[in-house]
């Protein structure tokens, strides 16, 4: 009932303390929120992108860019619509369509959520979610809380993942001789789609339950720790870096 | 023995007592609470059961019997999470079950579930099996001494580091095993654990039953040939209740109860064949890699020659892990391959037209039915074809339906598993492929059940690979056979 985001590597990132990389993380998300050009904030996010990439491999990040498309796409496309300040860019008689300042927010808004989503899919593609789990219980997390927050983030994917398979069971299912599916039926076909996957999705929560119980959890004994964050050598160093990069991005971006 | 003073677990694994009774259930009533308020019909009726502490019992029941309910209820889990009504006690080594929360029997008792997947927690396969043992709070030197000898044994450790979507069914049934083995409680409970493994795997549980002191709990829905001599006890659920009759008396009732001793379905079966069609695929390859892992190499497939006609009936058996289903998903058009082509009479075919000729049934059931009522799911393709009047669809789901005995009200996610199965093959059987794949069918089903959707889907003449890792019901119905090891397939 969960799904591993972890993409196995042997790059600078994997090495990385997970404890200075949670840290990072946030900062570069505090990052993309402050007054930087939009040349520089698009710099940032392929940088952060190629680096990712050098990492983990370029299909994952395509794999990342492909999830968030729609949600990308929907957002660019509504954007310069709802903003009616600045010089107009497209009219129609008085009523103005679209304008500049409302195409550099949707730009603005479209590097941000690239850049976030791509950032916080990094931490969970090159950590293993036991270290993630060490790495907040070392930010004084309670183990409960960590472990809800580990468990969505390999629960969400594997609703994902029941989503694709079932998505793929339709399209075996499709008759020999059927007409041309048109966009609108399509739409209307995902209703069942989405239907099953929250199904599954619900009909896990027990089993999830169940099977957290049966290993022993809600046993008021102190819990012990197969693994441990001693490994990743220069802690200091990482921690260090993990400041100093987002400060270097802000001093190179700032507007 | 009597609670520990922090309530947690009171079975220290060191000291053990010695006690004439494992598990002891007493006048057992069991009904589960419908979600529409409906009165349901009782699982249990007076059932009692004794274990005794070391002893190996085999408990044989027909599907949908509650062999999965009753482990639920012995694990504490039922009706905590599937409600419902349980009267009577239940002791576990001479402690009442009520007392007790499922963690307390963490170290008492554990179960291997029918479904793995059902099970997973965790991301890995190190993981999996070092989470009970750190809620056990055991020092790390031991917890690894216990993970590598457990992955040892079940030949996982190229997979350690795996998640576990990437695992095979075998392979995740193995780390089940290797999860009740590293936790060493004292009572095991395996539903249907023999299912999903190969011989190998198949050798090696029977094996561990034979040597292990623990008591074991086997429960199964078919008597394989590998529990001979292997059980102290075997005793049969029929009725609500447990029924102890000699083996000599009660292996033929429960072949009865199974339907074994009907006629085989397909025996002078005569196909309404209208064209034939051949299959066919020669040098076909593939690539996987595991991406949550560098252990261990990628996989790679290579089919050199593979061919299947119409009205055949062709097994593949194989390994688990070996790549029976990355070979299935090549040939129904899921996944392309890296080298060679399928052809359907000698034209090339891939993606969405492979996949409107060949039918894939999923092992999961649930994976491939999704609406409200039967009728509903047996429309959904129909409704898509504009060669086809209302009244024509209806009827073909209304005898569709006949045929498979379904009842076209019915809703799917509360039906039986035997139903859900014979649901999916009728969705297909409705779509006429001229081929269809059909994983590990015979898995939690009775012979005569797979046998029965067999048939069904062969009336028209299709032609049927059937995958399945087991060789008795394999050598029934194949008439021809191909083996695939390592990623290579050959021919029988």
């Amino acid at each position: 009932m969960t799904t591993s985001t972890f993409v196995a590597g042997k790059g600078w990132l994997y090495r990385f303390d997970p404890r200075a990389k949670i840290l990072l993380m946030l900062l570069l998300c505090v990052w993309f929120f402050l007054p930087v050009h939009l040349v520089g904030l698009y710099c940032a996010v392929a940088l952060i992108v190629f680096t990712g990439g050098l990492n983990t491999g370029f299909s994952h990040v395509w794999k990342i860019f492909r999830s968030i498309l729609p949600m990308l796409l929907f957002m660019v496309l509504f954007m310069p619509f709802n903003v009616r300040t600045g010089r107009p860019l497209f009219s129609v008689g008085s009523v103005t369509i679209v304008t500049e300042e409302g195409l550099m927010q949707a730009a603005r808004l479209a590097g941000r959520f690239i850049g976030i989503s791509y950032v916080c899919t990094l931490l969970f593609a090159t950590t293993i979610m036991n270290e993630v789990m060490l790495a907040l219980r070392w930010y004084r997390l309670p183990y409960k809380a960590g472990l809800v927050v580990t468990l969505a983030f390999t629960y969400i994917p594997f609703i994902a993942d029941s989503f694709s398979q079932i998505a793929e069971s339709h399209r075996l299912r499709e008759a020999d001789r059927e007409q041309g599916r048109k966009f609108l039926q399509r739409l209307k076909d995902l209703v069942p789609t989405l239907t099953s996957a929250l199904v599954v999705a619900l009909r896990s929560i027990p089993n999830l339950a169940m099977s957290l119980e049966m290993r022993g959890f809600g046993l008021q004994n102190r819990r012990s720790q197969y693994h441990n964050l001693g490994s990743y050598r220069h802690p200091f160093t990482h921690f260090l870096l993990s400041v100093i990069i987002p400060v270097v991005l802000w001093l190179l971006c700032k507007a | 023995m009597g609670p520990s003073p922090n309530g947690s677990t009171s079975f220290p694994v060191k000291f053990r007592p010695i006690m004439q009774h494992a598990l002891r259930l007493s006048h057992l009533h069991f009904t589960y609470r419908s979600w529409k308020e409906e009165v349901c019909d009782s699982l249990f009726v007076d059932l009692n059961l004794d274990l005794q502490e070391g002893g190996k019992t085999l408990l044989l029941a027909p599907f949908n019997k509650g062999k999965t309910t009753l482990a639920k209820i012995l694990c504490g889990v039922c009706p905590k999470y599937f409600p419902g009504t349980l009267q009577g006690t239940i002791e576990l080594f001479e402690r009442d079950l009520s007392t007790m929360e499922p963690w307390d029997l963490l170290g008492v008792c554990s179960y291997v579930s029918q479904n793995p997947q059902e099970q997973f927690i965790a991301t890995s396969v190190e993981e999996e099996l070092a989470f009970p043992l750190e809620s056990l709070g055991l020092e790390r030197e031991e917890m690894a001494r216990r993970i590598t000898r457990a992955l040892e044994h079940w030949g996982l450790e190229d997979l350690r580091t795996s998640s576990q979507q990437e695992l095979s069914g075998g392979e995740r049934k193995r780390v089940l095993l290797a999860v009740q083995e590293v936790i060493q409680s004292r009572l095991w409970i395996l539903d249907e654990a023999f299912d999903d493994l190969d011989q190998r795997w198949r050798n090696q549980l029977k094996a561990t039953i034979q040597a292990s002191d623990k008591t074991i709990l086997v429960l199964a829905s078919r008597y394989l040939e590998e529990f001979t001599g292997l059980f102290d006890q075997v005793v049969l659920l029929d009725q609500k209740a447990i029924q102890n009759p000699s083996l000599d008396e009660l292996l033929p009732r429960f072949s009865h109860l199974c339907g074994d001793d009907l006629p085989n379905p397909l025996e002078g079966q005569v196909l309404e064949m209208s064209k034939k069609q051949k299959l066919s695929c020669m040098d076909l390859e593939a690539e996987r890699k595991r991406m949550s892992t560098l252990l261990g190499r990628s996989f790679s497939l290579h089919v050199p020659d593979f061919h299947m006609e119409s009205g055949e009936l062709v097994t593949l058996v194989g390994p688990n892990g070996s790549g029976k289903s990355s070979f299935s998903r090549l040939l129904c058009g899921l996944d392309d391959p890296i080298g060679g082509v399928i052809k359907l009479d000698g034209q090339p075919l891939a993606g969405k037209e492979l996949s409107k000729k060949v039918g894939y049934l999923f092992q999961n059931p649930d994976l491939q039915i999704f609406l409200p009522t039967v009728e509903e799911e047996l429309s959904w393709s129909l409704k898509r074809r504009k060669d086809l009047k209302s009244e024509e669809m209806r009827a073909r789901v209304a005898e569709c339906a006949d045929l498979f005995g379904l009842t076209l009200s019915d809703t799917p996610s509360t039906m039986s598993y035997p139903q859900r199965k014979a649901l999916q093959a009728a969705v297909y059987f409705l779509l006429e492929r001229p081929f269809y794949i059909l994983d590990e069918l015979d898995s939690s089903l009775t012979y005569y059940s797979a046998l029965a959707i067999i048939a069904r889907l062969r009336k028209r003449g299709a032609g049927l690979l059937l995958i399945t890792h087991d060789r008795q019901f394999a050598a029934r119905v194949a008439q021809r056979s191909y083996a695939i090891e390592d990623g290579r397939m050959a021919s029988l």
